[in-house]
């Protein structure tokens, strides 16, 4: 039982180190992937920059049509 | 638009994990490395297979960028169980195969656990998101595993040429790429140079693994612990 829980206790390790390398090596990162099997191109990628939907611009909504207001 | 660098690199590069294969199969060395042999000869296929899906989509198509992921996603898992194997080669005697196997499943498990909890977040594309997440994160797991098996091989003092070169052609390829894609980032003006760059590096592992089963005969000993010895 001891062993298994080793095992369990060091593969928990490796994946902390892993996810803490990344974390240093992508901190920077513009959101490009880091993939490497075979020598096939990388598709552009659509979501380069994550994958939450761009947000509305508040800037914008000066040139945006204005409602007619009921009163007029 | 792809030139044609990026195609010559491409079949170099398939043509080198072919020649991995027989030169695995001329050195009778196809079954003893057989995960090994297995990732290799999948690489092969899913070059054949995204070759084809760029011909007819083209190269900006959604469906070269789906297949190209989930394509990925399945090597990186064989690469991660070919890097398993060199374990179970190097822990041979201890008799520990059972062990190996569950830390292997724990660690993909944990992985992908966490892969999700990252992605869950995004309502859109979640799958493709998992697949993207789980690749590079099985990646850096990889490259940590890898350096893992060579303070092991040190401790052990394996003395298998054919093995440690086969780790330590693993260890240059992962820590080529996240050396690359540090890099990447820290100079993105530079961003033409690594498009060139980049490509090279996945020649890296099939050419080294071919020239270790074309000339590192399995009966061959080196003294890796001698590069640890520290002098009093």
């Amino acid at each position: 039982m001891s062993r298994k829980l080793t095992v369990v206790l060091l593969a928990m390790l490796v994946l902390v180190g892993a996810m803490s390398l990344k974390t240093v090596v992508v901190t920077h990162g513009d959101g490009s992937v880091i993939l490497a099997n075979g020598g096939a191109p990388l598709p552009p990628i659509p979501w380069k920059n994550g994958g939450a939907p761009l947000p509305p611009i508040p800037w914008n909504s000066s040139k945006a049509p204005q409602q007619p207001t009921p009163g007029k | 638009m792809l030139g044609p660098y990026q195609y010559i690199v491409w079949l170099i590069c398939t043509l080198l994990e072919a020649v991995v294969l027989v030169c695995a199969f001329k050195k009778n060395a196809f079954r003893r490395y057989l995960l090994l042999n297995v990732y290799m000869a999948a690489s092969v296929v899913m070059s054949i297979a995204r070759y084809d899906i760029l011909t007819h989509y083209g190269y900006a198509s959604k469906e070269y960028l789906y297949f190209y992921f989930y394509s990925d996603f399945l090597l990186t898992i064989a690469l991660f169980f070919a890097l398993t194997s060199l374990y179970s080669h190097i822990f041979a005697e201890m008799e520990v195969g059972r062990y190996i196997r569950t830390g292997a499943v724990v660690l993909l498990s944990g992985t992908a656990v966490f892969s999700y909890a990252v992605v869950q977040q995004s309502n859109s594309r979640l799958l493709t998101h998992f697949v993207v997440e789980i690749s590079q994160n099985l990646y850096f797991v990889g490259l940590v595993l890898t350096y893992v098996l060579w303070a092991a091989v040190l401790k052990l003092r394996e003395t298998r040429s054919r093995l440690i070169q086969l780790i330590l052609s693993m260890g240059v390829y992962f820590s080529m790429f996240a050396a690359n894609y540090a890099l990447m980032n820290l100079y993105q003006n530079r961003a033409a140079v690594f498009e060139y760059l980049t490509p090279l590096f996945g020649c890296f592992l099939p050419l080294a693994w071919a020239y270790t089963f074309w000339h590192v005969p399995e009966e061959a000993r080196t003294v890796p612990s001698r590069l640890a010895v520290v002098p009093r």
